[in-house]
This record gives C-alpha cells, structure tokens and sequence, in this order.
C-alpha cells in the first residue's frame, strides 16, 4: 500500500479555495491515485477562514489529523499560520503573501525545529497585475507545481485546469498557472 | 460505460436515489444538504431521466409532497439539513405511522460543530422519536450505497427511512465510478383507504402498533445486515478494549488501526443505529472487558446498550458531549482511554507547540463578513442610522451577518424575524412602553416560514417596521432560486409569485419597494414607516430592500460601476471600518488613512454614501 499523501488548502472565503482543490483533486485521480477530501461551505464562505482538505492514497477518512500533513498551500499569510498544527514533521508550505518579512520571526523556530520548508509568492498581486484579481488560487497553485515536490506537477495541473476551467476563464487561467510556475522556477534556481 | 468522477457526498448521494429508481425529489435547501438537488438535477439532465425535483417553499412541504407520491407506488426522495426536520417534523411523526407504499427516504443532514447550523442536534434521535429506522454512513461512497438500502427498506416494510449524513459525509469528496442509469417507470396509482390515510385518532393506535412490529421485523434485519453492520472479533478471544463506533468517527477510527495495524483493537461498526442490532452489540461486548463509544452528534448507541458498567463514552465522560469529532480529538480519546487501561498508545507526532504557536501569534479571528457590495450591507447601515434604539429582530441567512453592523439582535429559527418582533411589540405594548422595533428578513426565508408570523402579527395588530431583504435568491446556502423569481430547480418556467402580492394578501396595507443601494432613499422610506407605525391609524410596515446578489447576479447587481478612492480629507475615525463594515476597506497605518483592497472591491460605489467627511469619493 502507497504511503498517504495529505495536504490542506487555506485562505479565506471567496478565495477560490474549492476550485483549488478540485484541481488538484482531478489531476490526482487522472494520475491514478484515490481521492478523499473535505470541504468548507456554508457561512464560513462568506470572507471567513476556510480549510479543505485532500487526503491521496487508500484511506476512508476526508479529514487530515493534526501533524500529518504533507503540504500545506496557503492563499492568505495569517490562515497559513492558523494552519500549522495540521503540518507533520519536514512538510513544506507555500503561501501567497506580499509581506517580505514573511515567515513572521516567532513562527521560523517552530518552522526549522520541524524541518518545515517554507516559501512564498506574490500571488495576489500576480493575478491582479494579470487582469484576474480573484486568480491567486491559479498562481499558487503553478508556483507549488514549480518545485515538483508533490505528486502532481506542473503539467498535471495544465491538462486539469484546461479541462475544468469555464470557457471564457480557460486562456486566463493558464496564463496565471504558468506565470506561477515560472516564479517558481526562479525562485528554485 | 463505467464512469469515474470526483463527487461531493451529497453528488455521491444524489447518484445512489436515482440509481435506486427515485422518481421525485423535493428539498428546501440547507447547509450542508444543499448540493444534492442540484446533483439529482445534473444526473437527470446527462442520464435522460423523467425525475421529478423542486425546491419546496420548506421542508415540511417538501416531505408532504414526496410522501404523497411514495403514496402513490412511486420512489421518493426529501432532502433538508437537521433543523429542517423540525419544520417537517410534525409530517415526518404521522407519516411513520400511516407508511409507505413506494419508497420514500428523508434525507437529513446533520452538522456537528456546528458549522453553519443553529444547533448540534442528531437527527437519528429524530428517527428514534419518530421510530423509523435511520442509517448512518460512514463515507461517500457507502452514503450512495445506503440510499438504495433505504429504499428497498421502506418499500417492503411500508415505512419512511432515514439517511443521516453528517457534513463530513455530504461535503466529503470521494472518486466515484459509475454507469448508466436506468429510468424507473413506475405509474402512479392511488388506492382509497381513508381509515388509513386519513386515520382517526382510534385507528392510529391500531397504526401504531402495526409500526412497532415492523421495527421489530426491520430489527431482525439488521442484526444480519453485515455490511453496514460488522465486526473483527476473532472468535473466542477476550479484548482489554474494544470500539463502537458509526458514521465518520468508524472512517477516523478505521484509517487509525490499519495505519499502525492495531488488531488488538478490535471495533465493532454500527451502520443501522435504529432499530439498534442489539445481539450483534451484546455478543460484541461479551468479548471485551471495555467498550468506547464514539459517535456522532449525541449518545444514541450509548443509551441503546444495556451493559453501562463495561462502556467510556459521553455519558462516562470519555469523549466531549459538544462539538466535532475531528481525527485528532478521536486520536486523544482513544489514547486516553488505552492509558487508563495500561495498553500500548497509539504512536502521536503531534505536540503541542505548533497549537501553542498560533494561540501566541495571536491571529485575527476572521468571522464571517457580508460580502464586498452586499446589498443587505447598505440596506442594515440604513436601518441602523434610522433607527439606533430600535430591537432588531433577525432571521437565518447572510445577512444573520448584519451582526457584525450592530444591525441584528435576535436570530431564533426560521422566520422568527417577523414572530418575535410580535412578542417584543406585545411585551413592550403591555407597558404601555413605544419601543421600536425593526424586523430583516430574506425573500427566501420569508417564503419559508415568514407568512404565517406575518398573518398572525396583523391579525393580534401589533406594530413594527419589517424590512425584507431581497436578494432575489437563496444566497447562503449557494443561491437556489425562490418562488419570487419565477425559476424551478430545473432551471424550466414556473410561476413567478411577488413578494408585493403575499405581503398585500397577510393583510399589510404599507408596502413600498426600495433599492437599498439608494441610503438616502432607503432611510427616507425608513422614516416615513416608523412614522406610519407609530400612527394611529397606521400598523406593520413593509418595506422590500430589492437589490441583486452580487454572487449570484455579478452583471445585474452592478450595473455602473464606480471606482472609488479615498482622499486625504479622511481623518482615521473608522466610521466606515465599524458601521459599513465592508471588506474591501481596511485602515492603512502606513497611509494614515482608510484604503481600499482592490483584490476584493466590485466597484459598487455604496460606501461614497457612508463617509461623513466625504473622503470617499468616485475617481
Ligand atoms: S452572497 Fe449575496 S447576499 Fe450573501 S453576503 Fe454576498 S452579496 Fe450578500
Ligand atoms: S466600492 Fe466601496 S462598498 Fe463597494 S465593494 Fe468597493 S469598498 Fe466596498
């Protein structure tokens, strides 16, 4: 039996969290893997903190255990925080957020005691330099594809998102993956 | 051919009903029920199916109307979340009794947590209140298997089933693979009987007693139904400690023990909580010298076994009496309770700095907000500036929301906006005290259950300002459409009944509409009916704040836009920031000054209206 991936997604109402996480739900099942995850609907999508969960391999459960998760994205600094306890021992972490200061200082011991990779991008402002504000989902989700450190990559996610975009999103929509991936790529060399 | 998709549990459940042949399905919709309609509707759609679906104006209504066809030999299906099945309550209690002819499956959804709900309750105490038998899954994919158990169920023991989901079940996602669908094409036919459709008070009993044979048949069922209903005893060993568990706490647990290949755990799953397999439980706890129960929401197999002495549940105070079981609360009692028997733990990474950590970061809690260019938003500042003194009396919905605009006092249950503001009227009149009283409501709450209250307010003459906020959708729960709109859960024409016409027929004679995106005008038409109700002659006044949901209609709600900047004439007061409290508009220290976030700003141009120094202006 492959080992468990699991992964949560954060940020709050309205960012576009579910469509992230059907993204990489779909292109994790064309690759193969068995798929179980848990969502935020309801008041909570109204501007509140929300928080799916993707759980990859043969398991019953949608919901990840604190200190067991893999990889956390984050589409908001502070939610990524609020996030933390879920992350397991050297898990790794990508957060849209503008701040150069980021990690905040009190989080990077627990950060490096738990050998917990940590990077950011812009990605809010990407998408609105773009012309799609409410894209940052896509940025973040292109610039987590960069690092290949998942079991879904760049590549995966272009098919996925060009077969479960609407219509009128599909060209925009790549346009800011890529434009995320290609900030990852930098930022990896 | 043989189809694989990702589904949300409620997708997976909507399968499972047309799968098993349902021929109609009503709902009223409800976080976290309400995605199954509008799956049933897809399915429908891409299988060529003749399934009858609608909206109903409320649960009750919805299970009146389901029952009926399940009367007629059809297949039916109602949908709701757990305190929908207090409004169909009062259908479900009788419908227990009179039975079944067709299937019929209440589908309830329950949300521990609760997350967007009033209240924690477990709608299996429900089923066992109403005796009918309920089941319990455990995932998607057995939520979509359960759905046809049920309906064979109730069809051959002529009795309504009940399937309770919890919120991690409906909104669980899960790949699902399926085929084709076949049409079920089931005529209806009625056969009088009055002494049992219409059964009197003497015949009831005769009803009752013909429904407490088949729980005890039912019963018998499912001691042997060893799918839903299982074990991994080995037979003739002794266990220092066993688990009973159902629902999501069985996939947890479940996940757990294979992880770290636990078998000396063994756990006993419980997928029929009522009629409760009582030997399989007995035989069960026979072989352990321990038992822990771990369900969802509330103690339904705790009170159902009999061997107290032997059980760590709620009730021995094992496992907390509120909130969500989520892994690593289920992780912690179970170790707990491995501790206090002296066996091997289960292995645990999880310390508790990083908890510790974001308790010391102190992160701002993100409650909820109205969202950017919300009309309920302008339409609450209004009201709010109109009358500061006033009671607000609030209702379920978005703009419960009005909260955070000091603009919402009371939230009770559906439709207690219009209800209570009557007893406030009545309480404060018996004084001969004049307190003020504004009432908010949405257009489909008010469909729900605003119409009685209203009749009954205008009937017992009390007085107060009642202001329906009018979407024109049902927004909270993911924008289905009301009966006001004219649009069937299928997206076909149906008869579109305004809001103006019902509240002129519960006997209102001050009714006036207003776009609340107009404050000016809104508070002026504000004043006039605080003014008609104080009147002698005058009553309830309603007034319908009609503006499109920015979600649901992005083009329609703002037709002009209108950039917006905010000038250095802005002194730092946060009126703004406390009052209007749009997202999009934060203080910017590093500006001296309030700014806008553009990320989320739609350009409604409302908050140029709210500024008292002017500073925000159009560009
Ligand atoms: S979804 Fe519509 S009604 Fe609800 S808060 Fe947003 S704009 Fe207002
Ligand atoms: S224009 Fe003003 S009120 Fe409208 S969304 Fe932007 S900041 Fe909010």
């Amino acid at each position: 039996m492959e080992k468990t991936i699991n992964i949560i997604l954060s940020g709050l109402g309205g960012q576009g969290i579910l469509f992230m996480t059907r993204a990489l739900a779909q292109a994790a099942l064309d690759k193969g893997f068995n798929v179980m995850g848990a969502e935020t609907h309801g008041m909570a999508q109204r501007g509140g903190s929300v928080v799916s969960h993707l759980r990859l391999g043969e398991v019953k459960s949608s919901l990840v255990r604190t200190g067991t998760a893999h990889f956390l994205l984050s589409l908001e600094e502070n939610e990524g925080y609020r996030n933390l306890p879920f992350l397991s021992h050297g898990a790794r972490m990508y957060v849209n957020t503008n701040s150069r200061h980021f990690p905040r200082e009190e989080a990077k011991g627990l950060l490096d005691k738990r050998k917990i990779i940590y990077r950011s991008i812009p990605a809010g402002i990407m998408a609105q330099e773009l012309g799609a504000p409410r894209s940052s989902n896509l940025a973040l989700l292109g610039y987590f594809s960069a690092f290949d450190e998942g079991p879904i990559n760049y590549k995966d996610l272009k098919t996925t998102i060009h077969k479960i975009s609407p219509k009128r999103f599909k060209d925009i929509n790549l346009k800011i993956l890529e434009a995320g991936y290609k900030k990852g790529k930098e930022a990896k060399k | 051919m043989v189809k694989q998709e990702i589904l949300l549990g409620n997708g997976a459940i909507a399968l499972g009903l047309l799968e098993a042949g349902c021929q109609m399905v009503t709902s009223y919709p409800g976080t976290p029920s309400s995605e199954i309609l509008p799956e049933v509707v897809r399915f429908v759609k891409s299988e060529k199916l003749d399934t009858y679906v609608e909206w109903s104006t409320n649960e009750k209504v919805a299970l009146d109307t389901a029952f009926a066809a399940s009367i007629t030999g059809k297949r039916a299906a109602c949908c709701m979340k757990q305190v929908g099945l207090n409004v169909a309550a009062d259908s479900l209690m009788s419908a227990a009794y009179i039975g079944t002819v067709g299937g019929l499956v209440i589908i309830s959804c329950d949300d521990p947590g609760p997350h967007s709900s009033q209240t924690e309750q477990d709608t299996r105490f429900m089923a066992r209140l109403a005796k009918v038998p309920v089941l319990d899954p455990s995932d998607p994919q057995e939520a979509r298997e359960m759905v046809g158990l049920a309906m064979d169920i109730s069809e051959e023991f002529r009795i309504p089933v009940i399937l309770r989901p919890a919120i991690r079940v409906s909104h669980a996602r899960q790949n699902i693979s399926f085929g084709p669908i076949k049409k079920n094409k089931k005529q209806a036919s009625f056969e009088k009987n009055p002494q049992r459709w219409a059964a009197t008070p003497r015949f009831r009993l005769v009803l009752h007693g013909e429904l407490n044979k088949k729980l005890t048949e039912i019963g018998k069922k499912f001691e042997n139904l060893s799918r839903y209903n299982f074990h991994n005893l080995e037979s003739g060993k002794q266990y220092p400690l066993g688990i009973i568990a159902g629902g999501i706490p069985y996939s947890v647990i479940r996940d757990f023990l294979s992880e770290e290949k636990r078998i000396d755990i063994p756990v006993l799953k419980i997928g029929t909580p009522y009629p409760f397999p009582e030997s399989l439980a007995i035989a069960f706890m026979s072989a352990c010298e321990r038992v822990l129960v771990i369900e969802e929401t509330d103690t339904l197999i705790e009170y159902l076994l009999r061997d107290r002495n032997k059980v760590m549940g709620r009730l021995s105070g094992h496992v907390p009496s509120e909130g969500e079981l989520v892994p690593q609360v289920i992780h912690k009692l179970i170790n707990n309770a491995l501790k206090e028997l002296n066996l091997e733990l289960l292995q645990s990474d999880d310390d508790q700095e990083a908890a510790q950590l974001v308790k010391d970061l102190e992160l701002p809690v993100r409650r909820p907000t109205l969202c950017p260019g919300c009309p309920e938003r302008a339409a609450f500042f209004a009201i709010r500036k109109t009358r500061p003194k006033a009671i607000f009396t609030s209702d379920i919905g978005c703009y419960t929301l009005g909260l955070n605009l000091g603009a919402v006092d009371t939230v009770l249950d559906m439709g207690a906006a219009i209800t209570m503001a009557s007893g406030f009227y009545h309480s404060f009149a018996q004084d001969a005290v004049e307190q003020p009283i504004v009432a908010t409501i949405g257009d489909s709450t008010f469909f729900h259950s605003g119409t009685t209250g209203l009749l009954n307010a205008v009937y017992n003459s009390a007085r107060f300002v009642l202001v329906i906020l009018d979407n024109q959708t049902t927004a909270m729960t993911g924008m289905q459409p009301t009966p006001a709109l004219g649009i069937r859960a299928d997206g076909s024409e149906g008869k579109a009944i305004p809001l103006e016409r019902i509240v002129a027929g519960c006997g209102v004679d001050f009714i006036e509409v207003v776009d609340p995106y107009d404050i000016k005008k809104t508070t002026s038409l504000l004043k006039k009916a605080v003014k008609y109700v104080k009147d002698p002659g005058g009553g309830i006044a309603v007034i319908i704040a009609r503006h499109p949901c920015v979600i649901a209609y992005p083009d329609r709600a703002i037709p002009q836009k209108k950039k917006v900047i905010i000038t250095d004439d802005c002194v730092e007061c946060n009126f703004c920031l406390d009052r209007f409290e749009c997202p999009a508009l934060y203080h910017d220290t590093e500006l001296g000054r309030v700014n806008i976030n553009r990320e989320i700003c739609v350009d409604c141009g409302v908050c140029i209206q709210v500024c008292p120094k002017g500073a925000i202006v159009e560009a």
